[in-house]
């Protein structure tokens, strides 16, 4: 998913460059016509506007370039609490991914989990038995 | 996917475990030894974050629960040069590893009395005041922990987690109306805990198991004619938690399997009379509801259990002992039902 975007930004950056260009050109030309117009003649100047299709191509690029950068973001997070925890639940440590593919460093999976776990409280002796009994019985998962 | 070292891990299988421990070489080693704490180096960019503590925190934990003794001291070493000794979370880390240290009785006494000594010191070292309870239940002495912990919630009442540490310990004394009141007080604190509102459930649900076994005889000995009273009543409110519990976390298993207990029970002592009803002050609801409530148990335990068997994405979050409960759980029902219809 994300080439495709970033090749729609890139290609809403060319014709924002392109309409850029075409503006400054024909600015330019504006100038110079203006001052060669002075030399052989005195006539009055002529108000020049931008043509429209430069106009056109400058707001078709915004827009395309805008659709390139929103189709690229991440699939926004869940803001109701059940549809949070319920990904939670369902999907643990794989639905909070970034593009790159780790899993986010805010990540804390349940915040309640600690009234379960009780880190404060923890008993040290009964996990070493425990895990010297798995170690012995061939630690299979 | 391997378990991150930033997250406790107490919680963690053993082979996971195991797995966080290996790590112990390379993180001892790819992290400098010493770190300076003065004003002015924190001015100087340097590699200390606080992700690196959490870390050898975390190693430290992992490590003795493998039994890697020499990396956890490692561990507690750059603790200690990092944060001194009067630390109140070093001190209880220390605790921590002198526990596992020590063979025999004798060793624990001695930490133990190394406990009281820093209390009497200083009464509010709460990190140390959890370790001695702790200490205190590994070592078998339910009744003084529980008194402590209490002692603990007079002068701290928003510790959820001693609170919850509270329910426990009655819990596995059979002494469920207490553990019921210490686990209303976590949800008081964490209103919104869908797993405390589900374990709260547990908690009048197992009671009504175990006073089926006969273990709550005390209770039913003093006040034999409230005995079917408060079974009821237990029953209804294990049913609320656990819709609680749904209704705050979607496709949560623990609690559509709590539901699907409770409401199989209720289902099947429908059948029986019941007696005396208009004297209890609470309301079960009618059956149509239960049966409903049941259905929809059934079918999103169904639906979880079956796309977790086939891994889809987006539903392999869930623990593999809880999704072969529920399995169980329906075979048993299912084979109920075939049984009934020869």
């Amino acid at each position: 998913m994300t080439w495709i975007s970033k090749t729609i930004t890139v290609l809403g950056g060319i014709l924002l460059a392109h309409a850029c260009y075409s503006a400054q050109e024909h600015s330019s030309l504006q100038s110079f016509r203006a001052a060669a117009a002075s030399l052989t003649s005195s006539s009055t100047l002529t108000a020049t506007t931008l043509p429209v299709d430069i106009a056109i191509e400058t707001i078709v690029a915004t827009f395309i370039i805008v659709l390139g950068l929103v189709s690229g973001t991440r699939p926004l997070r869940p803001i109701q609490w059940r549809v949070w925890a319920g990904k939670l639940e369902r999907e643990g440590a794989e639905g909070f991914v970034d593009n790159e593919g780790e899993v986010n460093k805010d990540y804390v999976g349940n915040p309640f989990k600690n009234l379960e776990m009780r880190p404060g409280f923890v008993d040290v002796r009964r996990q070493r038995r425990e895990f010297a009994e798995w170690v012995k019985g061939g630690g299979e998962k | 996917m391997a378990p991150s070292l930033l997250h406790p891990p107490s919680q963690l299988s053993p082979a996971a475990a195991l797995q966080l421990s290996q790590q112990a070489p390379s993180v001892l080693q790819n992290s400098p030894s010493t770190i300076n704490s003065s004003p002015l180096a924190a001015l100087l960019p340097s590699s200390e974050t606080p992700d690196l503590w959490i870390k050898y925190e975390n190693l430290l934990l992992s490590c003795l629960r493998t039994g890697d003794d020499h990396a956890a001291h490692q561990c507690l070493e750059r603790l200690v040069a990092r944060f001194g000794n009067e630390n109140v979370r070093v001190m209880a880390l220390k605790g921590l590893v002198k526990e596992a240290d020590s063979q025999n009785n004798g060793d624990l006494e001695k930490v133990l009395k190394e406990y009281d000594q820093i209390l009497s010191d200083n009464n509010t070292n709460i990190p140390i005041t959890k370790r001695r309870i702790a200490l205190l239940r590994s070592m078998g002495r339910l009744s003084d922990a529980a008194s402590s912990l209490v002692h603990l919630l007079g002068f701290s009442p928003t510790d959820a987690e001693a609170w919850s540490e509270l329910a426990d310990i009655y819990l596995v004394q059979g002494m469920y109306q207490q553990a019921i009141y210490a686990m209303e007080e976590v949800l008081v604190l964490a209103p919104n805990a869908w797993n405390a509102h589900s374990s709260f459930a547990n908690t009048p649900c197992d009671d009504q198991v175990h006073a089926r076994l006969g273990e709550m005889q005390y209770m039913a000995a003093t006040a034999p004619g409230a005995a079917s009273g408060t079974y009821e009543k237990s029953m209804v409110e294990a049913l609320k938690r656990f819709s609680r519990s749904i209704e705050l976390c979607d496709d949560y298993l623990r609690g559509y399997y709590g539901l699907k207990l409770v409401t199989k029970k209720l289902l099947k002592d429908a059948a029986k009379p019941a007696k005396d009803s208009e004297e209890i002050d609470f309301s079960l609801p009618d059956s149509k509801t239960i049966e409903r409530l049941n259905e929809l148990a059934t079918v999103k335990l169904s639906e979880i259990i079956r796309r977790n068997t086939a891994q889809e994405r987006g539903w392999r979050g869930y623990d593999k002992l809880e999704v072969a409960a529920a399995r169980e759980l329906l075979a048993e029902e299912a084979s109920a039902a075939a049984s009934i219809e020869r």
